[in-house]
């Protein structure tokens, strides 16, 4: 038996992200103007090896302090001051990979200092120094839906009574160790991905992302009305093959849309059998929805994906237009995917969705008014 | 001593060597220490099956090794499905393959 929706509605008081555009604002730019941001790049970084598509803000190779310290401070700019980390103002930190880079470093280096935030813990821990947060940090992962685990548990924590006000916040940045683990899997090769197209062989890109989310029960002008989350129990990696578990997810998070006119943001990383998969299972609950994915242009951010995508989805509610699928062609999975750019007015809600390895599911309903 | 041996059965076909020097490769990389190689047909799939019981993880292990061993650069997911079908078609695949050794 599949789960019901969390309905605990929760305000949007302030979001931002970080990608090699720059912030929501310039990234939601750069998509509607169908700008890659995926670049042929070696993916051992300076260990050379095949070109790969990656979206990187910088330079791939780890450095002391880590790459990603740098552009989480000018993440962390943005975000609105109060005592973060204290018990009625936690955090939430997600991520699927965090320094796990460093640790990649250390095994070609010998260089101890790369230890000191080659952990999950540690690397938090970075940040928790770097930002002058309380001890109420939550550290969340479970690879590219761990975002959206991050932003349920938070509205699960307002409800509760348990907070009054939750900092959600992601990063992932590519390494050549993860970048060398999807290499090996032939998933990220020498082709851009396509989300959803119908073509012969899949590929991804992947690419560094960040963003936070600043969550309250006090009304804001956009809102995240319900979370789905699905688990397979299939497989350690593979899905359904019948595309249930996509279904059962969908099938939930639409149970929350009632009649509102929405469109959708799926995960589309440009795998084959996923993104058919995902594609085909959005379709049958929405099926005047239009379908778009980001990860064409922006590489998949893995853990972070979720709550970087709702950030630009944010920025492009806010300016009006909702940028087609990078990298898209047709033909696609299904008919409802959109390939171009198109207005957002004539909606009222915006489905967002994630998948991950091993069967993991998440959607969430976003309204405005 | 090997010469008059060959003149002397002139008809018999050569056994080819590869798909048992897969097999091999096979049993050595997915430790199936209990299967020796005539217990791995030529024809039937080898991911999925349960007589081995071998999943997406030990093709991963699988195509590595391939690589590996024959020089060979599988390209991408797809193309590793299709050539890890059967041991028929990973030879396929290989003798395809210009750099394969």
């Amino acid at each position: 038996m599949n789960a019901p929706a969390d309905q605990l509605a929760v305000g949007l008081m302030a979001c931002g992200c970080l990608t090699p555009f720059g912030d929501a604002g310039a990234t939601t730019t750069a998509l509607l103007a169908g700008r890659r941001a995926l670049e042929f790049s070696p993916v051992l970084g300076r260990g050379g090896g095949d070109l790969v598509p990656l979206a990187l803000t910088g330079p791939m190779d780890e450095t002391l302090p880590p790459r990603w310290l740098p552009a989480l401070r000018q993440l962390g700019a943005g975000i609105p001051p109060a005592a973060w980390g204290a018990a009625r103002s936690p955090v939430i930190v997600a991520s699927s990979n965090f320094g796990v880079g460093s640790l990649y470093a250390f095994t070609r280096d010998h260089d101890t200092r790369h230890l000191a935030h080659g952990t999950p813990f540690a690397s938090v821990g970075l940040l928790r120094g770097e930002f002058g947060w309380g001890e109420h940090v939550h550290i969340f992962s479970h690879a590219c839906v761990t975002a959206h685990l991050g932003l349920a548990h938070a509205a699960r924590l307002l409800h509760a009574g348990l907070a009054d006000r939750v900092l959600v916040f992601a990063f992932d940045f590519v390494s050549p160790f993860v970048a060398g683990g999807f290499h090996s899997l032939k998933i990220l090769n020498g082709a851009l991905p396509a989300p959803y197209a119908r073509r012969e062989s899949g590929s991804i890109g992947l690419g560094d992302g960040a963003a936070f989310a600043v969550l309250t029960r006090d009304s804001a002008p956009f809102r995240l009305a319900a979370h789905a989350l699905h688990n397979e129990m299939f497989h350690p990696t593979g899905n359904q093959p019948d595309g249930a578990g996509f279904a059962a997810c969908a099938a939930a998070i639409a149970a929350t849309a009632g009649g509102r006119r929405v469109w959708v943001k799926g995960h589309g990383t440009g795998t084959l059998e996923a993104g058919r998969l995902e594609a085909e299972g959005l379709a049958r609950q929405f099926p005047s929805a239009p379908l778009v994915s980001w990860k064409g242009s922006l590489g998949h951010t893995l853990g972070s994906c979720g709550l970087v995508e709702l950030a630009v989805a944010l920025a492009a509610l806010r300016g009006g237009r909702i940028p087609g699928t990078v990298g898209g062609a047709a033909p696609s999975f299904a008919d409802n995917v959109a390939l171009e750019p198109f207005g957002g007015t004539d909606f009222d809600g915006a489905i967002l969705t994630s998948n991950a390895f091993g069967g993991a599911h998440a959607a969430m309903l976003l309204t405005h008014d | 001593m090997s010469a008059i041996s060959s003149a002397a059965q002139p008809d018999l076909p050569i056994p080819d060597p590869l798909p048992l020097r897969l097999k091999l490769l096979i049993i050595a990389t997915l430790k199936l220490d209990d299967v020796r190689p005539e217990e791995i047909p030529d024809d039937e799939p080898l991911i999925g099956s349960p007589r081995f019981g071998l999943d997406s993880l030990d093709a991963l292990e699988l195509v590595l090794a391939i690589e590996q061993e024959f020089g060979v650069k599988i390209g991408n997911s797809e193309e590793s499905r299709r050539a890890l079908g059967t041991v028929n078609t990973l030879a396929a695949y290989l003798r395809s393959c210009p750099v394969a050794a």
